[in-house]
């Protein structure tokens, strides 16, 4: 067993965990982050503009009549997020670069920019904002690096305008980036405008296969395996799996977005939310089940006690102490329900949501708030989201019980055998 | 005083190991200033004159990155041992902390 885990470790875990530590991952990964703020709050407006309330409320009436102006902060926001997206990607590339990060932050969003084409009405300009949002995620990630990675070569080759020493360090630094811009400027152009392909529809067929998969079952369960199979040995799966899929889960979540904007059927079922409030309820691994186990039936000692300080950071799906805790990580006994629960919640609620009993998830909830207030939220106001998250805790409790109950008599063992020997 | 820098993946868990070193560390009559950040604020915290940083088990596939960073700045970088990562490893984690610091 020790030797199958080891291999484990150092031939799968550990080569995979620093693969998603690759600087391009790792800037892709810090860049969506650094938006999500944005989604936050602009994906609330969504919720405003159609309240989870009675038709028939004169909030509800108004809410309807209104929704084109109450969803301008939504438009500005989450609806263009692949504006903040390309600026969080050139900041965080250029910077792992050692580049200056605010000229790779705006090289990055010139380039997306140049990727559309304005329309002209009435001798006014219009961009087509549609680009800018979940479609245009994939050209984002794209021309942010390719433009930063120009940006840095040119630095690093010395092919950029210098000044003498004299000159202040601000000016001079807009300076540096004038050769660099050029070239990303007149390349895009070049694509663009001169030989005038649109990079979104390219990249729209050539991602389309992998947008199918991941909204798919076993497109949902390969993540969901891959995170606790990485805290298995205590590894932060989520911060190494999503760096890889949250583009994708983006993706998801702003298509839904837009979905809900316009009135129509969201069209796919597994946005990060899905995860984030049916699969993982009280963190990976769904272990809110198992800290209920650990408080109502542990016998042993320690495991009481580990049971009472870790409910509370339970609720609001903190569970590194109970991962590190009791522990789960390397338990043979406890990392059997901790891989299988979540199999069987993502299992459920993939059906739940693809046949309709629980509507998709397109609004993207802070992830410490308690699993059935999360999940209420981010199917914008679906009592049913709160059964299914019931039910899921009542499962995960319900498999989690018995090997809980096999590990606590262990450490019950344990414990008596220690008193007996103490003097 | 001595200031202590723990990073985990977004300075959400680490924070509940936080509480569990200073208490243990007030029992001992340390004084100890200790702050969580995630990891990608690692960078503007390394300024701040640390006297440690810990890095949090469950991203030590980033311990080698923050080390080296650490060392650029002098700062002392060790991990936090994984059995100690909870709110009862108080003792464990001060154990640890004093040795990185001496």
């Amino acid at each position: 067993m020790a030797k199958f885990t080891d291999f484990l470790e150092e031939k799968v875990s550990n080569p995979m965990a620093r693969l998603a530590e690759q600087r391009h991952l790792l800037a892709i990964r810090d860049g969506v982050i650094s938006s999500l703020p944005f989604i936050i709050v602009g994906s609330f407006f969504l919720l405003i503009a159609s309240p989870p309330l009675p038709e028939s409320w004169a909030i509800t009436q108004w809410a309807a009549d209104n929704a084109a102006e109450i969803l301008i902060p939504y438009r500005m926001t989450m609806f263009i997020m692949s504006l903040y997206v390309a600026f969080g990607i050139g900041y965080n590339l250029a910077q792992s670069y050692k580049v200056d990060p605010l000229s790779g932050a705006q090289i990055a969003v010139a380039s997306l920019l140049l990727t559309i084409t304005p329309t002209v009405i009435d001798e006014l300009f219009y961009l087509p904002m549609e680009f800018l949002g979940g479609s245009g995620l994939f050209v984002t990630i794209i021309v942010s690096i390719l433009s930063v990675e120009i940006f840095r070569i040119c630095k690093q080759k010395g092919i950029t305008i210098k000044l003498p020493d004299a000159v202040p360090k601000s000016v001079s630094r807009s300076f540096e980036a004038l050769i660099p811009v050029a070239i990303v400027i007149v390349l895009m152009t070049l694509i663009t405008v001169v030989i005038g392909v649109n990079l979104h529809t390219v990249v729209e067929k050539l991602a389309a296969p992998l947008v199918t998969a991941g909204d798919s079952l076993f497109g949902v369960l390969v993540p969901v395996f891959l995170i606790t199979f990485f805290w298995s040995f205590g590894i932060h799966g989520v911060s190494v799996v999503g760096s890889v899929a949250r583009p994708v889960w983006e993706v998801y979540l702003l298509n839904n977005g837009e979905a809900a904007a316009a009135g129509e059927i969201l069209p796919h079922v597994a946005p990060e939310p899905l995860y984030q409030w049916f699969i993982w309820v009280g963190g990976s691994g769904a272990t809110l089940g198992l800290v209920i186990v650990m408080i109502l039936f542990a016998r042993s000692k320690y495991l009481k006690n580990l049971g009472r300080t870790v409910s509370v950071p339970a609720l609001f799906n903190i569970n590194e102490p109970v991962i590190f805790g009791l522990p789960i990580v390397l338990n043979p006994i406890l990392i059997i329900p901790f891989i299988i629960t979540p199999i069987v919640l993502a299992i459920i609620s993939y059906f739940a949501t693809s046949i309709g009993l629980v509507s998709p998830t397109f609004i993207r909830a802070p992830w410490t708030l308690p699993a059935p207030i999360g999940a209420y939220l981010a199917t914008g106001g679906d009592w049913r989201a709160i059964l299914l998250v019931l039910v899921n805790i009542a499962i995960s409790v319900a498999i989690y019980f018995p090997f809980f109950k096999v590990y606590d008599r262990k450490m019950v063992d344990l414990e008596t055998e220690e008193d007996n020997t103490a003097p | 005083m001595k200031k202590v820098l723990f990073v985990c993946s977004g300075g959400m868990s680490s924070e509940i190991v936080v509480n569990a070193l200073k208490k243990e560390a007030g029992k001992h009559g340390q004084d100890l200033d200790v702050k969580a950040v995630g990891s990608s604020e690692v960078d503007a915290e390394l300024d701040h004159h640390w006297d440690a940083i810990m890095v949090a088990p469950q991203i030590r596939h980033r311990f080698k990155g923050i080390k080296e960073k650490a060392d650029e700045h002098g700062v002392p970088c060790g991990s936090i041992p994984a059995q100690a990562y909870n709110p009862l490893g108080g003792p464990t984690l001060l154990k640890a902390l004093n040795e990185l610091i001496s």
